[in-house]
Parts: C-alpha cells; sequence; structure tokens
C-alpha cells in the first residue's frame, strides 16, 4: 500500500531524518514509535507531499484522494460548524450539501457527538475537537489511514473507548493505518507492525517488530497477552 | 450585570461632568463666547433639528462618507486580494500603499478639490482613499497571515484553489475587514467632513467651517456632538453586524 525508500529531510541544515524505509502492507495495521523531535510528523508529510524530500522515494498505489491524514493538532475551520467541518472532505469531492450534512451528522453521532453538529469549534472541548477531526477523515471513508499522535490530547478514558472503537472499525473494514504515536502500549495493542525511530537528529528507522498477536483484539484483552510484555520492553530498550 | 454596572458608572460620570460645566458656566466662571453652557448648546442643536436646514447637510456628509466607503471597501478588499494572490502586483502597489499610509492621507483634500470640484465628488474621493488604504493592509496581510495549517488541511482533503479560496482566505479575510469595519466608518466620515471642511456647500464640514469662521463656538460645538452621536450609532451598528458575521468567534 505504502512504500517509502531511502527517505531523507532535511529543513536546511543537517538531516531530521536519514534513509528511512518504511512499509505499509495492505489491510495492515503499522505504528511508528519514536522520541519527541525526531521526525514522525515529518514522515507523514512526506507521504502526503506537504514536504518535499531531499532524496528517496514515497510510493503510494492509491489515489492521494484515498488517503487520510489525521494531523497532530486540531485544527479545524473555526467559522465553520462540526458538522460542515466533517462535511468538508464529502463537498470537496462534489457530493450535494444535503446528503453531506446527512453523512457527518451520522460519524458525528458515532463518535459520541449526537447533537453538538451545530457548534462551533470554539464552543467543543479539546477532546471534542478532536473527535470532529477523526470523523472529517473518516467519513470519506479513506483506503490508507495515516494518523499523528491522534490521541494525545484525550483522557484516558476516552481514549481508551476511541482506541478501541477505532480498532473494531479497522479490523472490520480491513483499513489500512499507520499510526503515529509516543505511547508504546497502544502500539503493540493496535498494531500488526511496530517500526522504532532513533533519537534525531538524522534519525532512522532502528527496528521493526511483527506483533502476533491474534485479532479481533481488544484493548484490555491484549495486556494479557504473554506477547505483549517482553515485546514492550524490546521497545523500551530500543528507545533507550 | 457587570456590563450594565460599568455602564452606569460612565453615565453618571458624563452626567457629573455636564453638570459641573453647566453650574461653572452659570456662576460666570467660563467665558460664553469660548465656552457655552451645555444648555446653550443644546439650544442651538434643537435650532439647528428644527430649522430642516440640518438634515441636508447631514444627508450631503453621509452621502459622501457612505460612498466613500461602499467605494474603498470593494477598491481595498479588492487591491489586497489582488495583490496576495499576484506577486508581480504586490511589488507594485506595496510601496505605494506604504507611502499613503505613512502620510497623512488628508493633505490630498486640497488637490482632490482642484480635481474634482467642490461637489461630493471631491469629498468621495478623499473617504475613498482614507478607507481603501487601510482595507488593503487588512486584507493583503490577513491573507499572507492565514493559517497555513488550514491551508494544509484543505490540501490534504483534496480541495484545490477554489476550495481554499471559499472556506480559508474569504473566511480569514472577512474577519480581518469587520475587525476593522469600525475604523473604516470612522475614516470615511474624517474624509468626508474634512473634504467639506476645506471647500463645500453643502455638509456638516460646510458648517462647521461656517462655524468656525463667524467665531461661533455653539455651533462649532453643537455640530460635534451631533457628529459624534452619529459616527457613534454608526460604531453601533457595525457592531451588531461584526458579532453576527464572526459568530464563530463567541464562545
Ligand atoms: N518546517 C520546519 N522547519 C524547520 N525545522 C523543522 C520543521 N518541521 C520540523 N522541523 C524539525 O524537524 C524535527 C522533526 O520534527 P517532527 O515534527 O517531524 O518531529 P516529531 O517526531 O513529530 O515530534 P513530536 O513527537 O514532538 O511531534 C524537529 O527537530 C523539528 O524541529
Ligand atoms: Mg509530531
Amino acid at each position: 500500500m505504502l512504500r517509502v525508500r531511502g527517505l531523507t529531510v532535511a529543513f536546511g541544515g543537517p538531516p531530521v531524518l536519514e534513509n528511512i524505509d518504511l512499509d505499509v502492507k495492505a489491510g495492515q495495521f503499522t505504528s511508528l514509535i519514536g522520541p519527541s523531535g525526531s521526525g514522525k510528523t515529518s514522515i507523514l508529510r512526506a507521504v502526503t507531499a506537504l514536504l518535499s524530500p531531499q532524496t528517496g522515494t514515497v510510493d503510494l498505489d492509491v489515489p492521494a484522494n484515498d488517503v487520510g491524514f489525521l494531523f497532530q493538532d486540531d485544527a479545524l475551520l473555526p467559522w465553520r460548524t462540526a458538522r460542515q467541518n466533517v462535511a468538508l472532505g464529502l463537498r470537496i469531492r462534489g457530493i450535494a450539501p444535503g446528503p453531506a450534512a446527512e453523512k457527518a451528522d451520522r460519524w458525528l453521532s458515532l463518535l459520541g457527538l449526537d447533537g453538538f453538529g451545530d457548534r462551533y469549534p470554539r464552543q467543543l472541548s479539546g477532546g471534542q475537537r478532536k473527535r470532529v477531526a477523526i470523523a472529517q477523515v473518516l467519513v470519506l471513508e479513506p483506503r490508507l489511514l495515516l494518523m499523528d499522535e491522534p490521541f494525545a490530547s484525550l483522557d484516558a478514558i476516552v481514549r481508551m473507548r476511541i482506541t478501541e472503537e477505532l480498532l473494531g472499525w479497522v479490523e472490520r473494514e480491513h483499513l489500512t493505518v499507520l499510526l503515529v504515536t509516543h505511547d508504546l502500549e497502544e502500539a503493540i495493542s493496535a498494531s500488526d507492525v511496530v517500526y522504532v525511530l532513533s533519537q534525531g537528529p538524522s534519525a532512522t528507522i532502528r527496528a521493526r517488530h511483527e506483533v502476533n498477536i491474534a485479532r479481533p483484539r481488544h484493548v484490555l484483552g491484549t495486556r494479557r497477552d504473554p506477547m505483549f510484555a517482553p515485546l514492550l520492553e524490546r521497545l523500551w530498550e530500543d528507545l533507550s | 450585570m457587570k456590563i450594565s454596572s460599568v455602564a452606569a458608572r460612565r453615565a453618571a460620570a458624563l452626567i457629573l461632568l455636564i453638570a459641573l460645566w453647566e453650574s461653572a458656566s452659570r456662576l460666570g466662571w467660563l467665558d460664553p463666547f469660548y465656552m457655552p453652557a451645555p444648555s446653550s448648546v443644546a439650544r442651538v442643536m434643537m435650532q439647528l433639528f428644527a430649522g430642516g436646514e440640518l438634515w441636508t447637510h447631514l444627508g450631503a456628509t453621509f452621502a459622501a462618507a457612505f460612498t466613500g466607503l461602499a467605494a474603498g471597501l470593494v477598491l481595498g478588499v479588492g487591491l489586497g486580494f489582488a495583490a496576495a494572490l499576484s506577486p508581480v502586483l504586490a511589488e507594485l502597489l506595496e510601496p505605494v500603499m506604504v507611502l499613503l499610509n505613512a502620510i497623512p492621507r488628508v493633505i490630498l483634500a486640497p488637490l482632490f478639490v482642484i480635481w474634482l470640484g467642490i461637489g461630493l465628488a471631491s469629498k468621495v474621493a478623499l473617504a475613498l482613499v482614507l478607507v481603501s488604504v487601510l482595507m488593503f493592509f487588512a486584507v493583503y496581510n490577513g491573507i499572507r497571515e492565514v493559517d497555513q495549517r488550514l491551508v494544509e488541511r484543505i490540501r490534504t482533503l483534496g480541495g484545490g484553489r477554489r476550495f481554499l479560496v471559499r472556506e480559508v482566505y474569504v473566511p480569514s479575510v472577512t474577519a480581518w475587514v469587520m475587525g476593522n469595519l469600525k475604523v473604516a466608518v470612522g475614516f470615511a466620515f474624517t474624509g468626508a467632513v474634512v473634504g467639506e471642511f476645506v471647500a463645500s456647500s453643502r455638509g456638516l464640514g460646510y458648517l462647521l467651517q461656517f462655524a468656525q469662521s463667524t467665531y461661533n463656538a455653539g455651533l462649532t460645538i453643537a455640530l460635534i456632538v451631533v457628529i459624534m452621536a452619529f459616527v457613534l450609532l454608526l460604531f453601533a451598528l457595525s457592531e451588531r453586524l461584526e458579532r453576527r458575521l464572526l459568530r464563530w468567534r463567541q464562545t
């Protein structure tokens, strides 16, 4: 689905990322973990062509319109309501306002935001805004979903619930996901493959681990799996 | 509750000030030639309104201010958009606008009278220049400082130029324009009144000029109060419009 080869990124100084190879296979959940400032966001930005790399290639075997990118910050259009924000991608794809609004409402209620459709982003809490941002991407039913620390700003309860929902959804829809996260346990619980990025500058892929825990998974259940604890330890070692 | 008590204190202070002024006048501490009492200013004002003549002058000033405001908004917003989208145009326009912004623009008034005569056109031109320079910078800077994260959102959702303009640029420019609307209203009136002051046969500026040349302090103060009252009324209206258009700002 996604193939990154020899990716090097620099912002006018020494390279931030050097020679990154990364594969995301169709139907798999892949996580990318790494210290703050190592270049995780930059990888996603290179994949979505928001940033042009010094060298290296990014091959996607789906059209750009089938890639959903959930940004690290939840900058919604402040002058559009939650519903309008969610419907935006549908409108861009030429869907009429009526059906687009209906679909947006369905996604809002799926994410527990029933009745919040008419609120402006300033009138929502941080967690609610995040969920609107998630709905804005998921409503387009992307085939490849890129997520940049989507749950960092959420409290533990909401975070657990959304992770669980997302996991179920990904498994049902056979969605391909690349998740950037700080949270090692979250990475293991959700993923088939975990990549570890080394500390920058000139960060590289330090390790690649496969997570052979049976699906369907549940966030809490995976922690009791015999694979979980040893893998967690390995990830800690990779990062230190 | 809090706001209304602030308003009440301000109103009380104003009334107190007027009362002091009135008593000072009655006690003979103020020379009525220079500083007539509030009551005599009020009388002059009543005569102005009752005479009916004031309305034609008010009408003339409003016509000049509003025409200049509307034309200045259109011109300033248009040029601002054009300059932000075309670097070549920006290169040419920016120094002109910076110069126009730096000088006290009312010095153009005599030139407009020579070019356009003492009628409405010269006042409109002055108001237009004042408003359009302000709006040019509001829009030009507004577009350049658009939140790049929002631009990226639209791009990654698949939106092209049309959606960028409609969903990001126009709303952020609207916010800038509305934020400057009150200043623009003030500028439009400055342009109209100063233009009339320089040369005209009608308008509040003309009346002011007449009052000054006859050393009529009462009429001058009355006119100043009238102009202030109307500008404040317009401020209130633009504030309403601002609040309506920028509803999303309220939390
Ligand atoms: N536009 C830019 N210009 C200059 N430097 C940049 C730019 N974007 C990122 N960087 C630098 O590149 C490095 C990697 O940034 P990036 O945002 O990819 O890190 P990250 O791994 O996502 O960090 P975090 O976990 O804190 O989000 C950082 O050192 C950052 O300062
Ligand atoms: Mg990041």
